[in-house]
């Protein structure tokens, strides 16, 4: 086949995980799609996506896109194999990044462990210069200090310097200045300043968001840098793209400085996948819930939108570092399918211990001794020995049954069958918890919400979270065990931007808000600019934090564009009592309100791929029925269950329930009186049976 | 029915009951509890309760038991029950859906005025089942702004328990009488506004669970996880050596006898699978402002017990206490009567708390740690905004201090007292936007924590300018008794409040740490010092890889390395490990180093806080408000 006839017509994205590489392989002339699923390769990730791409039927030099999810930030945040840093910040500020927000979350253990800074206080250093919080300039930069440091700092052997000085996102050219400096006088060193990550108030949480920057900038510098040249060698000649925790892409030059951003960029794909799959069903309200190994992810999308948010803690609640950065809004909890159930003086407890993928669930036959939820799927039949990962790996039934046996149902004085579904019972329901407050922590009822679940694990457990959420439709998307990365090849390029700007509403000028988004709005189409051979249109989004004059925290409104352009300051605030109503359940049109930030998202729509649609087939599955085998469903006790292969499914195809649907990662579990149907694109819709 | 019969209907129901729903019901009170406290976090109108995260929620049965409380404030770990139980008996039963039950009585939470109360009781199908409640903390109550109160009357309105709601009607007269009586009565009225909700987020979730798994399921539930509770609880007490422990430690003074050290003593007697904790001869009710009722006085007992037996174990609830006796006459500081001034409840108990670990560390010494600076550090700001003459209230401080180290580990630095738990400090950038305040400085002070085989945390300093003139109060204690080292651990540096006038080279201290009515001139300075940790073991045998990190990082300097550790430095700096080793066993041989817990009281050779000021040394005349406010930084930042 000649290359160059093909060069451009395909998209290809790589989602790169701890365990699984998963490339997707888009024809934008025939509109077929391709997957690969191979082993990550840790010591040279390239080779694996070499391998998935490989897998895929596809080839780097015939594409004209790559996009790409990696964990590789991430990771070296959790594995602390960062890069030596060292941080230059406000005189009497040294120790902010220590200090934290002195919270015990753990209030009742003497034990507890606060955040460990990815910093030590001997490289951290008090630089003499101070702003007001007006961004007045009360003491000037002392810049000879500054080189000074720095010097000091490379002598010691740090790779990359941080700086964070009090009230930047006011003013920020002491930062800049600083920055000036120490990149004149050291080039190859990874230099970033606060201000161009978040320009919002609060320092601590803008040091450990830049100071992560720092910490992974070398090493994400150097991934990017390599995959790039690595690109060149195949033949590649199209545009790298990689994606940020918003689900929005960018280009490797501003991915090699602002780092810290493409954090989550593998579950913000998921939902941006999400997304795409509601607007081409006419879906408005969904949940997309993705269900690995260990975890289990919720994220929203409310009214066509996917809902963000300013800011997490990477590493946990109790000791995690925070970032106040623009991201989806994921929520996360310790349940999947190698979480381990225990007895714990009489009670039944799951998770958040896993067996990881060594040992693995007891099923696995490497020597894992523990009952995990994978070890119950199979011992009530939902999963089947011969048939996962499309056979590739043997699962022990036996082993399975006997360390639920020992582990649970003895203690408990239940039978293995019941001891297992007890297990996914209290399994689903602490899902439930994590899905639902995804939803109430807006306000928002998740019974109103359909259910998109993936993931390995997805829809082995989403219609029992459904039922415990009283949600009527659940839809397991075509591919979910290749999700994330199948959802990068609908994502568009995005930069969002943060300025902290106090100021009661009544007071603003729409003069001056004019003037700051613009200028937000001149920066983010700047930093599109590099790619805007694949924009279709340039899009820009306007919000603000507002809150209640006295309130503490601010809730993020949208800005109409026909509201602001009219001035009308009444409409903007009936729409911020609207949404505080819907939030927090209460709204005070005679209080006044105030302006916290201005947000503003700028956005390169790509053209989308248009999928090819499916051969479609009458109502009956049966070409792909592949024989029955008994089931446990609690409440209704074994059934003899129907099991089809989701590959041979057809458009229009019907199923009811009680059913297993399995394909080569994934298996989805259909109850009785559940009602399936095959769309055009292969999704499944599952109306949920009202028991 | 008869009560034997009921008990052994009751019997059957535990015993039948499904485990599995049972842990359903677990997790489902965790989620309703932390829902309540996100509704009322988001939505309050105040710094002291969405960034301090001063309150607690929680659903209760209907005898007032503690099922599910979410965390909040550890030292309220009993209030709010006892509340619930109070407000039962003064409405013996005439209780009706859509009443909403207020109080903030100080001798009912235990605590001091601020704590408002709000209660809901729960109705299903007709039938009382339990109650959903939230304590919040208002930053004004009413009451004197001096920093001195010697009884209740001068500290604010006491409402007594009231039907703020009676039938879903709301009582304008009580509202009024609020109103009437506390400053800033519209962020109150907020606050007001968001505990409501919250309560009744409680009280919507938990019928929720009852109508989908049934009432008598999830009762029953109830039951097994308190027994659950109970029996994790039992079995660490039975692993704990029985026998009788006793300890001592004390307060520096009431904050109006000056210098009069109050004791703390307490004994713990395990015998078995319970524990009996003894406050008899804790000191009895003081004049000053430090009492706490008899709820405190438990929830001291409770706190210690708990992080003994079960720090992790969720939700906090009834059963775990069950293996716990507590013995405590009323009249004592954390048991006073009225009319004891109680203003700063919380600062007591947390020693009394810290006590109970000494004593029983012998007995346990993997499971306690040394003392900790068991004080909230707090600032009381109050003054007007320039631009509009606006009147203020700010809560500065909370600054996190230094935590005992263990047997295993060194103790946490810049964390809040054990009165708290999930409490942030403010932002200073945050600060500095909203109030006319300049943060110059909020770092760790560097030798702070307790020397030993493993170090003390180390506690903090915040240096707060005025940039208007302020009215500013600080009344802190453990500043001469300081916290405690174990094991031939030493202790830490105590809690201190000074004052920098303008450019004065000299702070003005404050030996008893009770800076009380302080006027601050613009360019003047308040400096809140928090204590480190004690230490655990002989500091003689700290690791010396750990010595080093800690003197390379400025957390112990070389003079400390060398006279507490018995470091001795080569010509490098590095440290000379046979020559240390050495210099230790010398030093063994001599008892050194000497620690000293308890800083004599000096009979007023600092400036008292009743004396007269000292003069501000000469501002220079005609500085803009930018000049004077670096001028004033530079004066402390270079003197």
């Amino acid at each position: 086949m000649d290359m160059k006839t093909d060069q451009g017509r395909l998209r290809l994205s790589a989602d790169v995980g701890g365990t699984f590489t998963d490339v997707a392989a888009f024809d934008e002339k025939t509109g077929r799609l391709k997957l690969g699923k191979t082993l990550t390769t840790p010591q040279r990730l390239v080779d694996g996506i070499e391998n998935g791409v490989g897998k895929a039927e596809a080839a780097f030099s015939a594409a004209q896109l790559f996009l790409h999810g990696t964990t590789v930030a991430i990771n070296t945040i959790l594995e602390r194999t960062g890069a030596p840093c060292a941080l230059l910040t406000t005189q009497g500020f040294r120790d902010i990044y220590e200090i934290g927000r002195v919270n015990r979350p753990e209030a009742y253990n003497l034990f507890f462990k606060k955040h460990v800074p990815l910093i030590g206080r001997d490289m951290r250093f008090d630089i003499r210069e101070r702003m007001d919080a007006s961004g007045r300039v009360l003491i000037p930069l002392d810049e000879a200090q500054v080189l000074e440091i720095a010097t000091e700092a490379v002598k010691k052997g740090v790779k990359a310097i941080a700086i964070l000085f009090l009230h930047s996102y006011r003013n920020p050219v002491h930062e800049q200045r600083a920055k000036e400096i120490v990149e004149k006088a050291f080039p190859d060193l990874f230099v970033t300043a606060s201000h161009e990550l978040s320009q919002e108030y609060r320092e601590y949480e803008r040091t450990s968001t830049t100071a992560a920057n720092a910490y992974v900038g070398p090493r994400v510098r150097r991934y990017l840098a390599e995959m790039d040249t690595h690109l060149g060698d195949t033949g590649f000649t199209g545009t790298f793209l990689v994606v940020q925790s918003t689900g929005g892409l960018f280009d490797i030059e501003e991915a090699q400085n602002s780092c810290i951003r493409m954090l989550e960029s593998g579950p913000a794909a998921g939902v941006i996948g999400s997304k795409t799959l509601c607007a081409s069903i006419g879906l408005k309200n969904a949940i997309a819930f993705d269900m690995g190994g260990t975890t289990a992810k919720a994220g929203v999308i409310y009214e066509g939108e996917v809902l963000m948010t300013g800011g997490a803690l990477v590493g946990g609640y109790s000791s995690g570092l925070p970032l106040q950065i623009p991201m989806i809004d994921i929520q996360e909890v310790g349940t999947g399918g190698g979480s381990i159930a225990h007895i714990e003086a009489g009670a039944l407890r799951v998770g958040p211990e896993s067996a990881g993928a060594q040992p693995g669930p007891a099923c696995y036959g490497q020597g894992g001794a523990e009952p995990t939820v994978t070890d119950c799927n199979l011992v009530l039949g939902r999963l089947a020995s011969d048939r996962f990962l499309g056979g590739e790996m043997k699962l022990d039934l036996a082993a399975a049954r006997a360390a639920i046996e020992a582990k649970v149902a003895k203690p408990l004085g239940l039978e293995a069958v019941e001891a297992a579904d007890g297990v996914l019972r209290v399994a689903a329901t602490k899902m439930s918890h994590m899905v639902r407050w995804v939803t109430t922590e807006r306000g928002l009822d998740a019974a109103d919400f359909a259910l998109i679940a993936y993931g390995g694990a997805g829809p082995l457990h989403a219609t029992m979270i459904a039922r415990e959420l009283r949600i009527a439709k659940v839809i397991i998307p075509f591919a979910p065990g290749h999700f994330s990365a199948y959802g990068m090849l609908f994502a568009d390029l995005r930069r969002d931007l943060v300025n902290t700007w106090f100021k009661p509403f009544a007071d603003a000028s729409f003069e001056e808000m004019e003037a700051l988004y613009s200028a937000m709005e001149k920066r983010g189409a700047e930093d599109l600019r590099r790619s805007r051979d694949m924009m279709v249109e340039v899009v820009n989004q306007r919000g603000a934090d507002m809150r209640y004059v006295g309130q503490e925290h601010a809730v993020s409104v949208d800005i109409p564009m026909e509201l602001f352009k009219m001035q009308d300051r009444d409409g903007i605030k009936k729409h911020f009592d609207a949404v505080h109503e819907t939030r927090y359940g209460y709204f005070n049109a005679d209080e006044k309100a105030e302006i916290v930030s201005l947000r503003s998202a700028t956005i390169g729509l790509m053209r989308k791929p248009e999928r090819e649609a499916m051969a479609r087939g009458g109502v009956s599955p049966d070409a792909a029925f592949r024989g029955k085998r008994p089931v446990y469903f609690s409440g209704v006790g074994i059934c003899e269950t129907s099991t089809y292969d989701r590959a041979m499914l057809q458009a229009g195809n019907r199923i009811d329930g009680p059913a297993l649907i399995e394909e080569h990662a994934s298996t989805t579990v259909v109850w009785p009186q559940d009602k399936v149907e095959v769309d055009a694109f292969g999704n499944l819709h599952i109306d949920i049976g009202r028991a | 029915m008869d009560a034997i019969a009921e008990k052994d209907q009751d019997m059957q129901k535990t015993r039948t009951i499904d485990p599995v729903v049972t842990e359903i019901v677990r997790n489902g009170l965790i989620a309703v509890t932390e829902e309540m406290k996100i509704n009322l976090m988001r939505t309050a109108y105040n710094m002291i309760i969405y960034e301090a995260l001063d309150f607690t929620v929680g659903l209760f049965d209907a005898e007032g038991n503690t099922v599910s409380i979410g965390l909040g404030l550890p030292m309220f770990i009993r209030g709010m029950s006892e509340t619930v139980k109070a407000k039962i008996a003064h409405f013996k039963g005439d209780i009706e859906p859509g009443d909403i039950l207020l109080t903030n009585d100080a001798y009912i939470t235990g605590s001091h005025l601020n704590h408002m109360t709000f209660t809901v009781p729960v109705f299903h199908d007709g039938e009382l089942v339990g109650f959903s409640c939230c304590m919040a903390h208002w930053p004004d109550v009413g009451g004197t702004l001096s920093g001195s109160t010697t009884d209740i009357y001068s500290e604010g309105l006491q409402m007594p328990i009231v039907k703020i709601y009676r039938k879903g009607q709301i009582n304008d007269e009580l509202v009024s009488i609020i109103k009437t009586n506390v400053r800033l009565a519209d962020r109150a009225m907020g606050d007001f506004r968001a505990q409501i909700a919250a309560v009744k987020t409680g009280e919507k979730r938990f019928l929720d669970m009852m109508r989908k798994y049934g009432r008598d399921d999830v009762l029953g539930a109830i039951d097994a996880i308190m027994d659950q509770s109970e029996r994790l609880a039992r079995e660490r007490v039975l692993a704990m050596p029985d026998g009788i422990y006793e300890a001592e430690s004390f307060m520096d003074d009431d904050g109006v006898s000056v210098g009069a050290r109050v004791p703390i003593r307490v004994k713990v007697e395990i015998k078995g699978d319970r524990m009996k904790v003894d406050l008899s001869e804790v000191s009895k009710q003081v004049n000053g402002f430090y009492n706490s009722g008899i709820t405190a006085g438990l929830s001291c007992c409770q706190v210690a017990f708990k992080c003994l037996t079960s720090p992790l174990d969720m939700p906090i609830n009834e059963g775990q206490f069950r293996a716990l006796d507590i013995v405590l006459p009323a009249g004592r500081v954390v048991s006073a009567v009225k009319p004891a001034a109680m203003r700063m409840w919380m600062t007591y108990p947390m020693t009394v708390v810290d006590t109970i670990f000494k004593a029983v560390g012998p007995a346990m010494p993997d499971q306690v740690a040394a003392g900790h600076h068991a004080d909230l550090v707090v600032g009381r700001v109050n003054g007007r905004k320039a631009a509009d003459n606006a009147f203020y209230i700010y809560l500065g401080g909370l600054i996190g201090g230094g935590w005992g180290a263990k047997h295993n580990s060194d103790g946490m630095s810049a964390t809040i007292a054990m009165n708290d738990g999930d409490t942030h400090n403010g932002p200073s950038e945050q600060v500095e936007a909203k109030y006319p305040l300049l943060v110059e400085r909020y770092t760790l002070r560097p030798d702070s924590g307790g020397a030993g085989r493993f170090r003390g945390g180390l506690g903090t300093e915040q240096v707060v300018q005025a940039i208007n003139q302020i009215n500013f109060s600080s009344q802190m204690d453990r500043v001469k008794c300081k916290p405690w080292g174990l094991f031939d651990g030493h202790s830490g540096e105590g809690n201190s409040v000074a004052i920098s006038r303008g450019g004065a080279e000299k702070e003005t201290h404050f030996p008893n740490g009770k800076a009380l009515n302080q006027v601050l001139k613009p360019g003047d300075a308040y400096i809140l010092r928090s204590g480190g940790g004690g230490g655990y073991g002989s500091p003689l045998e700290r690791d010396l890889d750990m010595l080093a990190r800690d003197v390379r990082c400025g957390y112990v300097t070389r003079e400390q390395a060398e006279s507490k550790f018995g470091a001795v430095f080569a010509p490098d700096g590095t440290i000379d490990a046979s020559a240390t080793a050495a210099n230790r066993s010398d030093m063994r041989a001599k008892n050194l180093p000497v620690d000293e817990p308890i800083a004599p009281m000096p009979i007023f050779p600092e400036r008292m806080a009743f004396e007269p000021q000292p003069v501000r040394n000469e501002m220079p005349e005609k500085l803009t408000d930018e000049e004077r406010m670096v001028f004033a930084m530079n004066c402390r930042c270079c003197s």
